[in-house]
């Protein structure tokens, strides 16, 4: 028999028992809905989760540090972050950006304030546009700029504090009186000296002459990171710049002394090259992610990512969806033993159908194929259907969520679940169906031509 | 009996049937011998419970054979599984029973095109072939008509046509005219001769009524799983002429 002729037998079979079939498909109908919107909850929450990563932290994002940890020699300068290994690293495939990360403590002082716990960050001024900051104000620090120009992060104005008293932002939670964007800020980078300078009882100078207070240089604000003082995001609590005008201004400022947090040979001197403190990598999918980072800890490094803790996340939101499934999974069950019900009713009353056809020649494959075929129908159509009514209830429960004042959307249900539910009604319709097409199969033609 | 002797369709050689019924065995064919030449219109006639349905059955692979050979259009039939006897059926065989059968939720000429459906013919041919058929069954009027919009000698043409349509080797029928009254039935008796001698098709027929089987060439009588008379009409109908 042709596939074509199978499937308008099977389908002219149900549409003749309309009311069973329609009772039937209500059953797949539930069975499928249950799945897909307990289903579709697990989802939600997930991508709620990974939104809110999204915003704070990044997923793409990787670290990449010295490895001390499995260092037996003494000379770790091979370890180090270079130039060379930025490169080798943006060769990686997925690699969307790349940049070496210098990590340097200066202090900040305007008027009377001080802060002495300024974390500068420089990185390339490719990295830092891609990296998409918020701003309230200004730019980002700009290419050939020129000279070096700070974008403070939201909070890094709490840090100052005023050195005649009156406490700092977290004593009294009074703003420092402070326009970053246009007040003259002035930075002092060798902070040693600084200290030094600044707690000098006289002693500490070893050949009797007074310490000199280091220079400060006047740096310019290109931009402000957007959100208040208790706005914490990713980028509150850093100044950031460009990393080419911060190595100018460093060397500038230490000429033959080593930079702080560089390393310094035996003899305390300085390697000509400047090491990076970390290096910047952030990978063009989420998917990715995982394989890059083995290449960076391959190549002998210690790489950091959110993806571990992700995905832990992920498997926590797996089992509670595998639960909820679960649930909706009973309701499926339910459904499937009523379509074998339907199945085998229909084949006690299509007895002797099933042996004419027998007799006239019918094979026994085309038999089962064509009871299979209709409890496949059932399936397909309470999977479609319940489809439909699964967005219907994900909406209202969405709608409710919202109305309780939560911006979470709770449930959630992709294209691909979708496809997966409709393939999964028509499997258990079939599965259910199976033995009852057995049974057809291997009814006798001889109740066809029995008298009655 | 020797010229019309062709090549024999049906060969059937020393059929068993017994059947088990509690303690006893009832010998529904016991010791069957024949042969059927093709062309030929026979009737297999006997009371009921004289082993003509059983015989019928076994001819048309739905029961096994005891013991015995079957052998139709040269194949074996008692060695046949189920899946092949269902192709045989499919192929060589036309069938039509005495309560129609008919689908009820085809036309008419969608029932004469379900066997061919069976073999895998495609709609527009297998329903060109049945409409053919169905002229030939002078049901020129009812193609479209479901099974319960018509009468029954109506519905046994359906059925006649059915089993012509794959333009088998060997058609049985079984008890054709049974559900039938007797006007209708002699109608569908002649037709069923009509056809069967243009179409050059061979014909087994059983009933237990001798007037019916008095339309076949020959007419075996069977009584109590044994045949006891093979009679030859188209002989006496010589001998007749002969007188």
């Amino acid at each position: 028999m042709r596939f074509i002729d199978l499937w308008r037998m099977s389908s002219s079979n149900l549409w003749k028992r309309k009311m069973r079939t329609i009772l039937t498909v209500l059953g797949v109908v539930i069975g499928t809905a249950s799945i897909v919107v307990m289903i579709s909850l697990g989802l939600g929450l997930n991508k709620s989760m990974m939104k809110e990563i999204e915003e704070n932290g990044g997923l793409t994002t990787i670290t990449v540090y010295p490895d001390y940890s499995n260092d037996t020699q003494d000379d770790n300068t091979e370890r180090q972050l270079t130039d060379e290994l930025v490169e080798t690293i943006g060769e990686i495939e997925h690699v969307d950006v790349v940049s070496p990360v210098l990590n340097i403590n200066v202090v900040g002082r305007y008027g009377s304030y001080e802060n002495t716990y300024m974390n500068v960050i420089g990185m390339t001024t490719d990295a830092l546009s891609k990296m998409d900051i918020e701003l309230k104000e200004g730019t980002v620090p700009q290419k050939d700029a020129g000279t070096l120009q700070f974008l403070y992060g939201n909070q890094v104005i709490n840090e100052f504090y005023n050195s005649k008293g009156g406490g700092s932002y977290w004593e009294t939670g009074e703003v420092p009186d402070i326009d970053l964007m246009n007040d003259t800020i002035f930075i002092v980078f060798d902070t040693e000296a600084y200290w030094n300078s600044k707690y000098d009882d006289g002693m500490s100078s070893e050949n009797g002459t007074p310490v000199v207070p280091p220079k400060k240089y006047l740096v310019d604000t290109c931009g402000v990171v957007a959100g208040g003082p208790e706005d914490y995001g990713q980028y509150s609590w850093n100044v950031y710049c460009d990393i080419d005008e911060l190595i100018k201004q460093l060397k500038k400022v230490f000429k033959n002394k080593a930079i702080p947090g560089q390393p310094t040979t035996t003899s305390g001197k300085p390697y000509k090259e400047l090491y990076y403190s970390s290096i910047y990598v952030n990978v063009d999918n989420i998917d990715n992610v995982s394989d890059v980072q083995k290449s960076i800890v391959e190549l002998g490094y210690q790489a950091d990512s959110n993806m571990e803790w992700v995905q832990s996340q992920q498997r926590q939101f797996g089992y509670i969806q595998a639960v909820l499934g679960g649930i909706g999974a009973v309701s499926m069950l339910v459904a499937a033993i009523s379509i074998a019900n339907t199945m085998m009713m229909s084949i006690y009353e299509r007895t002797k159908e099933i042996g004419i056809m027998k007799v006239l020649g019918c094979d026994l494959r085309n038999i089962q194929a064509l009871f299979l075929m209709e409890a496949g129908f059932i399936g397909l159509i309470g999977g479609m259907a319940g489809i439909v009514l699964s967005y219907c209830i994900s909406a209202i429960i969405n709608a409710v969520v919202k109305q309780m004042g939560t911006q979470m959307q709770l449930s959630f249900i992709p294209i691909w679940l979708s496809g997966l539910a409709i393939g999964f009604a028509v499997l258990v319709g079939m599965a259910a169906g199976f033995f009852p097409s057995l049974r057809a199969m291997r009814l006798s033609p001889l109740a066809a031509i029995r008298n009655d | 009996m020797s010229e019309e002797k062709g090549k024999a369709v049906i060969r059937v050689k020393d059929l068993y049937k017994i059947y088990r019924v509690g303690d006893s065995k009832v010998r529904a064919l016991n010791g069957v011998d024949f042969s059927i030449y093709k062309g030929e219109f026979c009737a297999i006639v006997g009371t009921s419970g004289s082993g003509k349905s059983t015989l019928l059955n076994m001819l048309a692979g739905l029961e096994k054979p005891t013991k015995g050979e079957i052998i139709i259009a040269g194949e074996h039939m008692e060695t046949k599984n189920e899946n092949q006897l269902v192709k045989f059926r499919r192929e060589h065989i036309g069938f039509i029973f005495q309560s129609f059968n008919l689908l009820g939720t085809m036309n008419a000429l969608e029932n004469v095109a379900l066997p061919l459906t069976f073999q895998g013919m495609d709609r527009e041919t297998r329903l060109a072939r049945a409409d053919k058929v169905l002229n030939l069954v002078n049901l020129k009027k009812h193609k479209k008509h479901k099974p319960n919009q018509m009468s029954g000698g109506q519905q046994q043409r359906v059925g006649v046509a059915r089993a012509l349509v794959v333009n088998p080797e060997i058609i049985f029928a079984d008890e054709p005219t049974g559900n039938l009254d007797s006007n209708t039935s002699e109608e569908v008796m002649n037709l069923m001769k009509r056809v069967v001698r243009e179409q050059k098709q061979t014909l087994v027929m059983v009933t237990h009524d001798n007037h019916l089987a008095s339309f076949a060439d020959r007419i075996f009588h069977i009584k109590d799983g044994k045949i006891i008379k093979i009679e030859d009409t188209r002989e006496e109908l010589k001998e007749q002429v002969n007188q």
